[in-house]
């Protein structure tokens, strides 16, 4: 059954196209994230579920119902957001309590200990007298999640909602989120503009680009296999060349100005249709320095390299063209370096038409 | 079906507030203008070209009007009959006033500014909050105040009279009408160039600085640039408001020193209603077309507020050294003149209330609002019922004008096309002066309305809170609009995916986190109310619902006591203690209402 499901799904603002046609398809239980910069549409996508937007076109089903002309308060969703919105005016008690008023949770317990659970569920017990300005950011945050899951909304909708936090405060609060997520078993949607948080916590991810859904997948596949060369640059760090293809069956491609000495001819999965030209994607990771056995090996001059503690990055010129490489090596490299690259690694991210 | 209602709630409550301003205020100022411009239905421009091209009206400039061609020979004897004695006419009156009144504001309204925004002393938030006071207080009331002060019998005239000199004779003169006019439009300088003063950020001065600008040079293209534009506003807003403005000129300028909006009223007097509409409805081009310029000038220039590190104030006073500091000494003269315009006044009732002519203290004055109480002779204008039916229509206009202002400003503050309506509809009353509603609402309310074969009245005291709802919202609106779009909209986003209602969200969460803008909204809607004298003394002409106000200037005509003003400083010393004491309710039912 699907949690949530959008249907070529348009939202304009004063004329200007904020998403369009953008289809999801969110099973039950999910933990889905939308990524992407800001103004790719991830924030107006959310915001179109939760019902703060009205779509120019397309269905948004929640459920399986279709929620078109339901306002807000009655799409029976739970909303956390960037800067958390507590009521100043009221204690964390009465926060989280807020929306009991207007909701009756299925089961057995009352409304004060229902919040007195979410308060222990998410680690703030014995802080409901407080008012929300005493509390740090991180425990705002709880509090924020303790408020949107007290109605038990069947959809779960998080936006941004560790942005404003430091970046250690930021590691482990996901996965905080991630365990309740799992322990309630909770249709979730997760926006962030952070694409290791994305890759992090997620069962799949769509990364969004100028308001379109560029790739819809699990993590692992969104990182190996980039469809669009967007999604190569955007997720994680990458190397991108240029190659011409040579033979479409089997596919091969050899990387542009590539010496005459150097082996460059590629083997890849697949082409883009009628493509004369394509980029390809290769991660710093499967760049492997000093690996003469590789099928292709490549002769480059090292420019700068920084020292990350457990590995170094190693910015490699070769032909022209600048490469990323990840080494784990005892000492920084030499000048003159051999990088050896298994065409397993290389994912062909977009083509042009001749 | 609760839920129905409330989701039903707001809607409603826009259209009500669009009808029961079409009531109280369109309908009403627009059967005005059609009797100006419809003769037995069909459009007609003879009663506007009569006044256009009436010299009594419109000085050297009827020529315009009554032969186009002819214009090179009026512009001759324009000339010829040289600057000074060009006969003005009632407009061009009107427009002379309001452009030194304008002079006069600026000059006393910008030292303000330079030394608020500029200076660190004791009192200083508080005196720019002060800044906002004149513009509630009644001005019938300061009108008097000048007249205890300025007046013949006025306390500076004894103070004279105490050295040897004066008398100086400053009512029925243009002087004092400008004087009164920059004590009410000042402030409003002040405050807006303050704003725009502080607004400016120190880093922008800064990098002037060191890119090897001089202080002088600094100012001029850092901080001239940012405060002009709020400068130029504040100087149309003052001209709007003195081109219409009423009983200051009315009670200091007479029928001599006539404006428009006087000559309006005089005609009302006379029953002349329709000169008195085709007067209204020119002056309303006017105030309006002046009002879009500022509107337009205003919109463009909103964008210019950033945050930053506004600039820093210096110490106003330095000890001893004060004494040398030429710019300090100054700036104490400055604060001389501004307690005697801003101050006097108001001291003044006060003293000449409790004073006889020949000085001594007298109680002669309270005595005589006593005994009007007392009186059983019609016709006499009794204090008790005035407070009584002031504070009646206050909380009146409060229940009608909170509510219409709050929906106002949330449709103000959603944008699009519904916002610039909301301003539009914010604004109109504003540029329509008190005298054309009351006149309108005289012509359609009191003597009736003929709907579906029905004659509808409303009794004059009705007509009344209408009249000071239509002018009071806007102020509820300004104060409500802006906190209401500065507060985070994710509260409201949250209160709804929480599963309340928009109403409820407005109720719950938003106007609780602006209680204060809601109640500082209330405590102006209130003090209009109470202070409001344009359309009032029209619609409480024969009846007993007179206000404090209308009290008050009944009571400056009145010369039982002989000829001293007595009883009208009392009257006002009565009023100014009522309004005072109003706001310190509001204050203090307002900090109970905070959660």
């Amino acid at each position: 059954m699907t949690g949530v499901e959008l249907t070529d799904v348009s939202v304009t603002f004063d004329g200007v196209p904020a998403i369009e046609s953008v289809s999801l398809s969110i099973a039950e239980g999910e933990f889905f994230t939308l990524v992407g910069p800001s103004g790719c549409g991830k924030t107006t996508t959310l915001r179109t579920v939760a019902g703060f937007e009205t779509p120019d076109a397309g269905v948004v089903e929640i459920s399986g119902r279709d929620v078109a002309g339901v306002p807000p308060e009655d799409r029976n969703v739970g909303v956390v957001f960037q800067n958390y919105a507590l009521f100043p005016h009221m204690s964390v008690r009465e926060n989280v309590a807020y929306g009991l008023r207007y909701r009756d949770p299925p089961g057995d317990v009352s409304d004060e200990e229902r919040v007195t659970n979410l308060l222990e569920l998410v680690d703030m017990a014995g802080m409901g007298d407080r008012d929300p300005e005493e509390l740090s950011g991180g425990q705002q945050q709880r509090i924020a999640l303790a408020r949107a899951l007290a109605p038990g909304p069947e959809v779960l909708l998080l936006d941004e909602p560790l942005s404003a936090l430091d970046a250690q405060l930021r590691e482990r609060l996901r996965v905080v989120i991630r365990d309740l997520q799992q322990e309630l078993g909770i249709t979730t949607i997760y926006v962030t503009h952070d694409q290791a948080e994305a890759l992090a916590i997620s069962d799949r991810v769509a990364v969004m680009h100028g308001g379109r859904v560029e790739q819809i997948g699990p993590p692992e596949d969104i990182y190996r296999e980039p469809a669009t060369r967007f999604v190569a640059e955007f997720i994680g760090d990458n190397n991108l060349l240029e190659g011409t293809v040579v033979s479409t069956n089997p596919p091969k491609v050899r990387l542009s100005a590539a010496d005459s000495h150097q082996e460059t001819i590629i083997p890849v999965d697949s082409l883009p249709a009628a493509s004369e030209h394509v980029t390809l994607s290769i991660r710093p990771e499967d760049v492997r320095l000093g690996d003469e056995s590789a099928p292709i090996t490549l002769s480059a001059t090292v420019e700068t390299v920084e020292f990350l503690g457990d590995t170094y990055r190693v910015h490699c010129r070769w032909n022209g063209q600048s490469l990323l490489v990840t080494y784990a090596g005892d000492s920084a490299p030499a000048e003159t370096v051999t990088l050896g690259i298994d065409p397993e690694d290389v994912a062909v991210v977009g083509g042009k038409k001749p | 079906m609760s839920r129905w209602v409330e989701r039903a709630a707001l809607p409603v409550g826009v259209v009500a507030t669009i009808a029961t301003l079409a009531v109280v205020f369109y309908y009403p100022v627009g059967s005005v203008f059609a009797q100006a411009v419809l003769d037995a239905g069909r459009p007609t421009t003879g009663p506007l070209v009569a006044i256009l091209s009436d010299p009594f009206y419109t000085g050297v400039a009827h020529h315009l009007f009554v032969d186009p061609l002819g214009i090179p020979a009026g512009v001759f004897e324009w000339i010829t009959s040289g600057f000074p004695s060009v006969a003005l006419g009632r407009f061009g009156f009107t427009a002379y006033q309001a452009a030194l009144s304008t002079i006069a504001s600026v000059v006393l309204g910008l030292p303000g500014a330079y030394v608020l925004a500029r200076y660190d002393f004791w009192g200083r938030r508080t005196l720019k909050s002060l800044t906002i006071v004149p513009f509630v207080l009644p001005s019938i009331m300061v009108a008097v105040g000048f007249l205890a002060m300025f007046g013949r019998t006025g306390l500076l005239n004894d103070l004279l009279g105490m050295v040897g000199l004066g008398p100086i004779e400053l009512v029925f003169t243009l002087k004092i009408i400008v004087l009164a006019h920059a004590f009410y439009n000042a402030p409003l300088v002040t405050r807006l160039v303050t704003t725009a003063w502080e607004s400016v950020d120190r880093r922008q001065v800064e990098s002037a600085r060191a890119m090897g600008a001089s202080p002088l040079a600094a100012f001029r293209d850092v901080v001239l640039p940012a405060i002009l534009p709020s400068l130029l506003t504040a100087a149309l807003l003052t001209f709007v408001f003195t081109f219409m403005s009423f009983p200051i000129v009315l009670a200091l300028g007479g029928l001599e020193h006539a404006t428009v909006e006087v000559w309006i009223y005089a005609r009302v007097q006379s029953l002349d209603l329709g000169e008195a509409a085709t007067l209204a409805t020119l002056e309303t081009v006017i105030s309006l077309a002046l009002m879009y310029l500022y509107l337009r000038y205003e919109a463009r220039q909103r964008s210019t507020a950033g945050a930053g590190q506004s600039l820093p104030r210096k110490s106003l006073t330095v000890g001893w050294r004060t004494l040398r500091s030429p710019v300090r000494l100054a700036i104490a003269g400055y604060g001389i003149v501004a307690a005697i315009v801003f101050v006097g006044p108001l001291l003044s009732l006060l003293i000449e209330s409790v004073t006889a002519p020949d000085g001594s203290l007298t109680t002669a004055y309270y005595e005589f609002l006593l005994a009007q109480q007392a009186s059983s002779a019609v016709g006499t204008t009794r204090p008790l019922p005035a407070i009584v039916n002031s504070l009646v229509y206050g909380a009146g206009t409060l229940v009608l004008a909170v509510p219409m202002g709050i929906v106002v400003a949330i449709v103000a503050t959603r944008g699009g096309r519904g916002s610039r309506l909301a301003e539009a509809l914010l604004t109109a009353p504003l540029a329509v002066s008190g005298i054309i509603v009351g006149l309108g609402l005289l012509q359609t309310m009191v003597f009736g309305t003929v709907l579906f074969g029905y004659r509808l009245t409303a009794a004059g005291p009705i007509a009344i809170i209408f009249a000071h709802a239509a002018a009071a919202y806007p102020f509820v609106t300004r104060n409500v609009a802006p906190a209401l779009g500065g507060l985070d909209s994710r509260y409201r986003d949250a209160a709804r995916s929480l599963g309340a209602t928009r109403l409820r969200a407005l109720l719950e969460i938003e106007l609780p986190l602006i209680a204060a803008a809601v109640l500082a909204g209330a405590a102006f809607a209130f003090a209009i109310s109470v202070g409001e004298f344009d359309s009032t003394v029209l619609l409480a002409e024969g009846v007993d619902g007179y206000t404090m106000p209308v009290a008050l200037e009944r009571y400056v005509g009145n010369r039982s006591l002989g000829p001293n003003l007595g009883p009208a400083t009392a009257m006002g010393t009565v009023l100014l203690a009522i309004t005072s004491l109003s706001f310190v309710a509001i204050d203090r039912l307002g900090g109970r209402w905070e959660p």
